[in-house]
């Protein structure tokens, strides 16, 4: 607050400024980018340790990013729908199912409920994480059979039956279909394809490479 | 949070965990405390991404839930700190810390610790023995024994603590002690994990046996087995006890060993052994937060000393009577000694301000910043005089500094309007502010060279894609045997001056990576010293 108010300092009292001197020219173009530095900085510190400590830092950012706490944003959408999309959607959603949380340590309302595949109408079903998986399979396989079952007694009678059990049957389908995901796991994953993932792979990532620095000669 | 925090935490966290918890980081740090509909909102991500890094912000500690904050119907609303995710930047200087105190077992332990955020006990030893018998010889493997044992001899110096429980989160009946539970819905400030007497109490785990090396021949076994475990999970007796790193302790041990190091400099080795022997004797008994250690008599100094150190009863009176004149963090000798940590820390951090001056204006500036912070306040003749500088050069030097805001102009009127003519005009150093403007330096420092280094990665994206993709041909390559032919016609697939290009793009990046390491040493000093001087003193 130096020369405000009361102790306003006249213009010529400027003490960078001698008397009988203009004002320094104004800058005509921007400052420069990197400049030049009067003072040369001393050099990084080296030796064992700091070496030590360089490497840990760099292993533990590439462990980070292995790890189901990093979340990668939702892959940029492509001009066109691809039949391919699909199957690649799928990828992202396993990272976090590898992480069991304690739900006691968090609140109710953060928790996720993963929509299976829907096959025509069926309400989804949610999945706490805290819940082991295969007692819920089971649980709804029993539902189901106990369903097949008083279906079957009435199937004779009722024509919309059809429809109802075309939904059951499609689910113990779909229980199948996801046990023997778990068991083949990996790339077989998902609506049951036959193909591996890198089947889908539509060839849009090779040779998308620019050519700059190439020496030799492009034919 | 300052703007130059923000960016910073920014960086760490994309670094760390995507860009996603980025945003949600970013936002809540800009925005305070808020609910989950307002979070939404502002990022404009759907709602399941910002459920889920709220869930891996609050695992790793950077951000806690409040329930009930306005009554009892209001929504829990999310509140960041800022300075757990600067912690960030520490974490390899924790982890080689722990190395050197604890050896390999202790390193991996705080290393699965600060990549999990928050683990129980048997998590941890299961992991980390099962690490150290990867690396071990074929045949051997690690004792959940000797895991375990390491992590209580952590436990009992304070370097882990137990996690506070939770609280409302939600369920009911939980058994655990010291809890804090229906009577204050609407608890004012979050209770601090050492509020709590079980803190370092290690509880009793049942972990018997030895870890087993993975089967890589019985693939279609192992993946059963690896299903089983994640099926029915074991209980070991400690469900629900989660622990985490201390990171006041590793600060108080880093502050300790930057105090010896400083009086083995000034002084000599046996005066630093001293030191050293009276800070590990008040290690445990001192909080972090004490201006000076506990009392001691000079003959539990002297019991207590290292055998190696065989020096006469006599020779270490002298020793203290020798720190208690000395500037730097003295004793102060009655009958006992206690240590000023207070004063260690000012003085380090003067040091600190004193070389950043000399390396960025000449040993000119810093004769003349270094004569201020002793003498308080001086005239420009004064100053010249002082520092034996001719007038025009130390008018310029003292402007510089002035500029740069790290010397201020104080004006002592002689008439009550001011007149120039008949103004005294002081220059003065105020050690805090001006800590607290060259941290915030240093924070801009660090960000800087942390998207310099993105910068560089993602110029050289497509060539690094490359050569990971070469290494990963050559890896399999030789994996199943293959001629030197094959690998090194996979080798020249890299062209020489692409080789060139990649050795200068790591040499860049190392030097950029290793530059904030030590930018942290600097941040750690100046945050330790505001908030020593900036606490009440009871």
């Amino acid at each position: 607050m130096a020369g405000r108010g009361r102790g306003r300092r006249p213009f010529g009292t400027d003490p960078s400024i001698s008397r009988g001197e203009g004002l320094p020219p104004g800058l005509q173009q921007p400052t420069p980018v990197f400049p030049v530095m009067e003072q040369k900085p001393l050099p990084l510190a080296g030796g064992e340790e700091a070496e030590y400590l360089l490497a840990l830092k760099q292993d533990f950012r590439g462990v980070m990013k292995n790890l189901p706490f990093f979340i990668k944003p939702a892959a940029a959408q492509r001009d066109v729908q691809r039949y391919s999309d699909k199957y690649h959607s799928s990828e992202q959603t396993n990272s976090l199912t590898d992480w069991n949380l304690d739900w006691r340590r968090f609140p109710r309302e953060l928790q996720v409920h993963i929509r299976r595949r829907v096959r025509e109408g069926l309400a989804f079903s949610t999945m706490d994480s805290s819940v082991p998986v295969q007692k819920k399979k089971k649980k709804e396989e029993e539902e189901v059979l106990l369903k097949l079952e008083t279906l079957e007694k009435k199937e004779e009678h009722e024509q919309s039956s059809e429809e109802e059990e075309g939904g059951v049957k499609k689910k113990p389908e779909e229980e199948e279909g996801a046990e023997a995901e778990e068991e083949y796991d990996e790339e077989e994953l998902e609506e049951e394809t036959d193909y591996i993932m890198s089947y889908f792979d539509n060839g849009e990532e090779f040779g998308g490479d620019s050519d700059d620095n190439m020496d030799e000669a492009i034919y | 949070m300052t703007a130059q925090e923000v960016r910073l935490c920014g960086l760490l966290l994309q670094e760390h965990f995507g860009e996603v918890v980025e945003k949600v980081g970013r936002n809540l740090l800009k925005s305070g405390t808020q609910n989950l509909r307002a979070i939404v909102h502002e990022t404009g991500l759907s709602v399941d991404l910002v459920k889920k890094s709220l869930c891996v912000l609050m695992q790793h500690g950077a951000c806690s839930f409040i329930q009930g904050r306005k009554g009892p119907g209001s929504p829990t609303e999310y509140k960041a700190h800022c300075d757990r995710m600067l912690r960030i930047l520490r974490y390899p200087r924790y982890i080689y810390t722990a190395k050197t105190l604890y050896g390999d077992t202790g390193e991996l332990i705080i290393e699965e610790l600060l990549q999990r955020g928050h683990m129980t006990m048997s998590n941890t030893v299961k992991t980390v023995a099962d690490r150290l018998t990867q690396s071990m010889d074929e045949g051997s493997s690690m004792d959940y024994g000797e895991v375990s044992s390491t992590f209580s001899k952590l436990v009992e110096t304070h370097f882990l603590q137990r996690c506070p429980p939770a609280v409302g989160a939600g369920t009911t009946g939980s058994s655990q002690t010291a809890n804090s539970t229906s009577a204050a819905p609407a608890s004012s400030t979050a209770p601090t994990p050492e509020s709590f007497p079980d803190c370092y109490r290690v509880p009793q785990v049942t972990l018997i046996g030895r870890s087993k090396r993975p089967l890589a021949s019985e693939e279609g076994e192992d993946q059963r087995n690896a299903k089983k475990a994640k099926m029915d999970p074991e209980t070991h007796g400690d469900e629900g006890i989660y622990w985490q790193v201390n990171f006041e302790r590793f600060h108080q041990h880093f502050r300790d060993q930057t105090i010896i190091s400083a009086v083995a400099n000034k002084l000599d080795q046996t005066s630093s052994e001293i030191v050293r022997t009276m800070l590990r004797m008040s290690e445990v008994t001192t909080s972090s937060t004490a201006p000076c250690t506990k009392p001691l008599s000079a003959n539990e100094i002297f019991r207590s000393l290292p055998s190696t150190y065989n020096i006469p009863r006599h020779i270490l009176d002298q020793y203290l009577t020798l720190l208690v004149d000395d500037p730097v963090g003295p004793p102060h000798l009655k009958y006992h000694s206690d240590f000023y940590l207070n004063q260690a820390l000012a003085n380090l951090a003067r040091a600190t301000l004193e070389s950043i001056v000399q390396e960025r204006f000449g040993s000119r500036s810093a004769r003349i910043f270094r004569l201020l912070l002793r003498k308080r306040h001086l005239e420009q003749k004064q100053v010249e005089d002082f520092a034996m500088i001719p007038a025009k050069e130390a008018k310029d030097m003292l402007y510089t500094l002035l500029s740069q805001n790290l010397v201020q102009l104080q004006e002592i009127p002689k008439t009550p309007d001011f007149a120039p003519s008949r103004t005294f005009y002081l220059y003065t150093v105020n050690q805090l502010p001006t800590a607290r403007l060259l941290l915030q330096n240093c924070y801009k420092t660090v960000a800087n060279l942390m998207e310099r280094r993105l910068f560089e990665a993602k110029e050289s994206k497509r060539l690094l894609e490359k050569s990971q993709r070469i290494e990963a041909i050559l890896a399999s390559l030789q994996a199943s045997g293959a001629e030197p032919e094959q690998l090194t016609e996979v080798e020249e697939m890299i062209t020489a001056p692409e080789k060139q290009q990649l050795d200068s793009l790591r040499l860049h990046v190392n030097k950029l990576d290793s530059a904030e390491n030590q930018v942290d040493e600097t941040i750690f000093l100046l945050e330790s010293y505001i908030s020593s001087s900036t606490k009440p003193t009871s």
